[in-house]
């Protein structure tokens, strides 16, 4: 059956590589906060974005807990490039590309699970939970036949694997600086949801997985930091979780904040984004820890833990920081993603807790989530109306909030005044632009 | 030696078929017309009426599927991994309102769904008021002008006879056929 997205894919314009950094910053004009629809439909600047964010940057891949033992292993992508995060026999994360070195076809056919060795199914070669060739039938002739055949230099293509506090993040550039180089001053905002409690964190078990017909930016800027799309497009479901609209909030008492192009839009309301998962226990809990939580990490960032907030870490990772939800966009063309959704909870938390957990956030943030519905159509009409040769040339505002910026003592990074702010959107389309404009 | 091709013995043999006791003709058909309401109900977006077909105690899971190797020892459809929905009557009410707010954007103009449901068994239980069904169902959707989804899948519900002698639906699993969820959102009950 043909699906509605595959209409979408847009006609090539553009070979990859050709568009300049000259023409790359007229279409991202950030001091006129303007924008050129064409980064959302041009393939060409679609394919520079898999090699020069995709292929470059650090992407999140795996939560610890996902691969708890030796042997543990999930399937996922970076950019369009299918992985396999594995835990090996030394204890180690091993990220590595997922086709084989012979004939190139996928190894693992599974999303989850535990094994020694991954085989190809084409000809038996198999590999280690590290990627490496640790056989193949009729070695011997390989050896006989093969000049030079050594099984060492055909293991499976590695990522650099470095982790922050059970997010297990992965590169394929060699030479980039690390990871707690990449996040920055995000780290001390990440700890929020990874070190409130001493026991750290862990995903629920499983996942939701589904396609969206949409370019990636829309979702990845949205949880950057429109705040400002909450209230109406998600007026159903507020009424649905909580008896009545989303309030109206006092912009003067919440940020948004950027580092490095990632983003975080929050409040201090310590339970608001927490409480549309329909659980009074939920609340409790949080309410309970408070004062717990305020000497582990100050006043100040315990009134953020179950606080209204959206938060993209650039450039595919996002979480409601307040709500739990995690998920990831993963490019499958110009108009359409592979959407990963799953649920982080505190390790030490009743069982019972985390089931309400699991079930509030599927119950909200899951394709069948009373308030992630209206947010698919909203991406998917956002990008096909760029099919039209007129309507794409019409650039897009993202203008609001120019001078918020401010210095606060406490609040680290780049921070703004007001949630409802283009800011973040700004900062994470800065950092799209020094990216693309990097040969 | 040379094979002699024909019946070996690395073939499967067929198993003769395992009698079970028919269920009342009566039965089978108001559990059919049951279920073929039930699913006019949600074409029409009669929700209210729909959550009235239900016991107070009801339990609507359709757990995400995963693909895993034959081998893994997990079992296929676990309580304990995500779900597309896990909900109690209180959790079917607030996705109902939701539905039925003047505000649900990606409900107006109105989803047209059609669920056609089919291959209904019906399974005695040794409660008298209470039948396992199985079926299974094929929903389309069509949204705005061109938009379509299809899903289909499996149903296993335990229905249960009601005081006033109507069935209701106790319970419900519902197990799709798509791993990754092949459409940007599920605003359907299946």
């Amino acid at each position: 059956m043909k699906r509605a997205a595959a209409k979408l894919q847009m006609q090539p314009e553009t070979a990859a590589g050709t568009v300049t950094a000259k023409a790359l910053r007229e279409l991202v004009d950030l001091e006129a906060g303007r924008i050129d629809r064409r980064i959302f439909w041009d393939h060409g600047i679609y394919r520079m974005e898999l090699e020069r964010i995709f292929a470059r940057c650090w992407l999140f891949v795996a939560h610890e807990s996902q691969v708890a033992a030796p042997g543990d292993f999930i399937t996922t992508y970076m950019g369009e490039d299918g992985v396999i995060v594995a835990r090996g026999t030394d204890g180690k994360v091993n990220v590595f590309l997922n086709s084989c070195t012979h004939r190139g076809n996928k190894i693992c056919h599974a999303e989850a699970g535990n094994k020694k060795r991954f085989t190809c199914n084409y000809h038996g070669w198999c590999f280690d939970t590290a990627g490496a060739l640790v056989g193949l039938p009729a070695e011997e002739l390989y050896q006989k036949t093969c000049p030079g055949f050594d099984k060492d230099e055909l293991g499976l293509h590695r990522a650099r694997v470095e982790s922050y506090k059970g997010l297990v993040f992965a590169t394929f550039d060699e030479t980039s600086p690390g990871l707690d180089e990449y996040l920055g001053d995000y780290r001390w905002y990440l700890d929020v949801l990874l070190d409130n409690d001493e026991g750290g964190t862990e995903f629920c078990e499983g996942s939701i997985k589904s396609r969206m017909a949409c370019n990636w930016k829309f979702p990845a800027e949205n949880f950057a930091g429109d705040s400002y799309h909450a209230a109406w497009t998600h007026n159903s479901g507020a009424v649905a979780m909580l008896g009545q609209g989303v309030g109206k909030s006092n912009q003067e008492k919440s940020y948004q904040m950027n580092v490095n192009g990632h983003a975080w839009q929050f409040g201090l309301d310590m339970v608001g984004n927490a409480m549309t998962l329909g659980e009074q226990d939920i609340v409790d809990y949080l309410r309970e820890r408070e004062s717990k939580v305020a000497a582990r990490l100050g006043k100040i960032r315990s009134r953020m833990v179950g606080a209204i907030s959206s938060a993209t870490l650039f450039p595919h990772m996002s979480f409601l920081a307040g709500h739990s939800t995690f998920r990831t966009w993963h490019p499958k063309g110009t108009a359409e993603i592979e959407l990963h959704t799953w649920v982080l909870v505190n390790k030490s938390a009743p069982d019972a807790l985390k089931d309400k957990y699991r079930n509030g956030v599927m119950r909200t943030f899951s394709p069948s989530g009373t308030l992630e519905m209206d947010d698919g159509d909203n991406w998917e009409n956002a990008s096909a109306s760029n099919q039209g040769v007129v309507t794409r040339r019409q650039k897009l505002h993202y203008a609001l909030g120019m001078d918020s910026r401010i210095e606060h003592e406490e609040l680290k990074g780049v921070l703004h005044l007001r949630k409802y702010n283009d800011s973040n959107q700004r900062a994470f389309y800065q950092r799209w632009l020094d990216l693309m404009c990097k040969e | 030696m040379a094979l002699v091709l024909g019946d070996n013995p690395a073939l499967k043999k067929p198993l003769p078929p395992q009698p079970s006791p028919l269920p009342p003709m009566q039965l089978v058909f108001e559990v059919q017309q049951f279920l073929y309401r039930e699913a006019r109900l949600l074409d029409e977006e009669r929700y209210q009426e729909w959550l009235g077909l239900m016991t107070g105690d009801i339990h609507y899971w359709m757990p995400g599927i995963q693909a895993r190797y034959r081998k893994d020892k997990t079992p296929r459809l676990d309580p304990k991994r995500m779900a597309l929905f896990d909900d109690d009557m209180l959790n079917m009410r607030r996705r109902v309102t939701r539905f039925l707010d003047a505000t649900a954007w990606a409900e107006d103009p109105p989803t047209r769904s059609c669920h056609t449901i089919s291959n209904v068994e019906v399974e005695l239980t040794p409660r008298d008021d209470e039948f396992k069904v199985y079926s299974t169902f094929i929903n389309c959707r069509g949204r705005g002008e061109t938009e379509e989804y299809w899903l289909t899948g499996r149903r296993t519900d335990l229905l249960r006879r009601a005081g006033d002698g109507t069935l209701r639906l106790a319970s419900r699993e519902i197990v799709m056929t798509q791993s990754v969820l092949l459409a940007k959102n599920l605003n359907v009950f299946l």
